[in-house]
């Protein structure tokens, strides 16, 4: 599989570590009053979709930078991929 | 503690080189290595006169050059400066900029060819990238034989592989065995 980096361009996946679902960039408030509950879902539960997917790429043997790459679960179509800094600063 | 000898990464008293047929492959043991980051954003400095290159290019000024390492950050490297504070002269020439000192953590391996194009059969086989992304001027980080290594294409017939220093006599198997090869069908 070759994922697009949007600086490099297409790279082999090998050069990646692959971390899983993006929604780790969005981690609960810590001092939120149900911050234990959020923590537990953020830590144990995942979404598992056969389809669009968006998750995290880590650029081991590369650039070093983390990617979200949006991925079709079934067909391993890659359709969107940004650093994930970019994502982050941008809050979503 | 007078009687130190200093070696090299291969751990020898002087730089390993050996002639392939139509190539060679030296170890550059006098290369210094230094990072430089900046601010995000900030406006790249130009150190020695060097234009910091885009993602996936290297540039060459006099003895030093500059290769893209990730966003904002680059190695700035010098030959024959290896056994100095090279941190310390860039600083001087970049005060702003954030450099942590490399020399010591790479080793640095040089491949030269005899005529164009040789270089290319052996990227081909170091490299799982088009040989688009490695022509004169461009410089990657990637895996090789489980290594990460950086590929400086410095010229036609000259490339640059840097690997850190551990990995040095690893290294060295792996590029003498395939330029064994090639040299064998030269």
């Amino acid at each position: 599989m070759l994922i697009p980096h949007p600086l490099l361009g297409l790279r082999d996946a090998q050069e990646f570590t692959y971390l899983g679902d993006a929604n780790l960039l969005n981690r609960p408030d810590p001092t939120a009053p149900d911050a234990e509950a959020a923590f537990c879902d953020y830590v144990f539960l995942r979404d598992n979709p056969a389809g669009k997917h968006r998750e995290l790429w880590f650029h081991e043997q590369g650039d070093r930078s983390w990617l979200v790459v949006t991925r079709d679960t079934l067909t391993h179509e890659i359709s969107d991929v940004e650093l994930a800094t970019d994502v982050a600063r941008r809050g979503k | 503690m007078t009687d130190l000898t200093p070696i090299t990464a291969l751990g020898a008293s002087a730089p390993r080189s050996q002639d392939f047929g139509a190539y060679t492959l030296r170890e550059n043991s006098a290369l210094a290595l230094v990072s430089l980051a900046i601010a995000r954003c900030a406006t790249p400095p130009t150190p020695f006169g060097l234009t910091l290159p885009s993602a996936g290019c290297c540039t060459t000024h006099a003895d030093y050059t500059a290769f893209w390492t990730s966003p904002d950050q680059w190695m700035i490297t010098a030959e024959n400066l290896g056994e100095t504070d090279f941190a310390a002269t860039v600083q001087n020439e970049v005060p702003d900029a954030r450099l942590t000192e490399q020399t010591d953590g790479w080793v640095a391996f040089d491949i030269t060819a005899e005529t164009d194009g040789q270089i290319g059969a052996v990227l081909s086989r170091v490299a799982n990238l088009p040989l688009i992304d490695l022509t004169p001027g461009k410089a990657v980080r990637t895996g090789f034989d489980h290594m990460s290594i950086f590929l400086v294409r410095r010229s036609e017939r000259h490339v640059t592989v840097i690997v850190m220093r551990t990995l040095a006599v690893t290294l060295w198997h792996a590029l003498e065995t395939i330029l064994q090869r090639l040299g064998d069908t030269k």
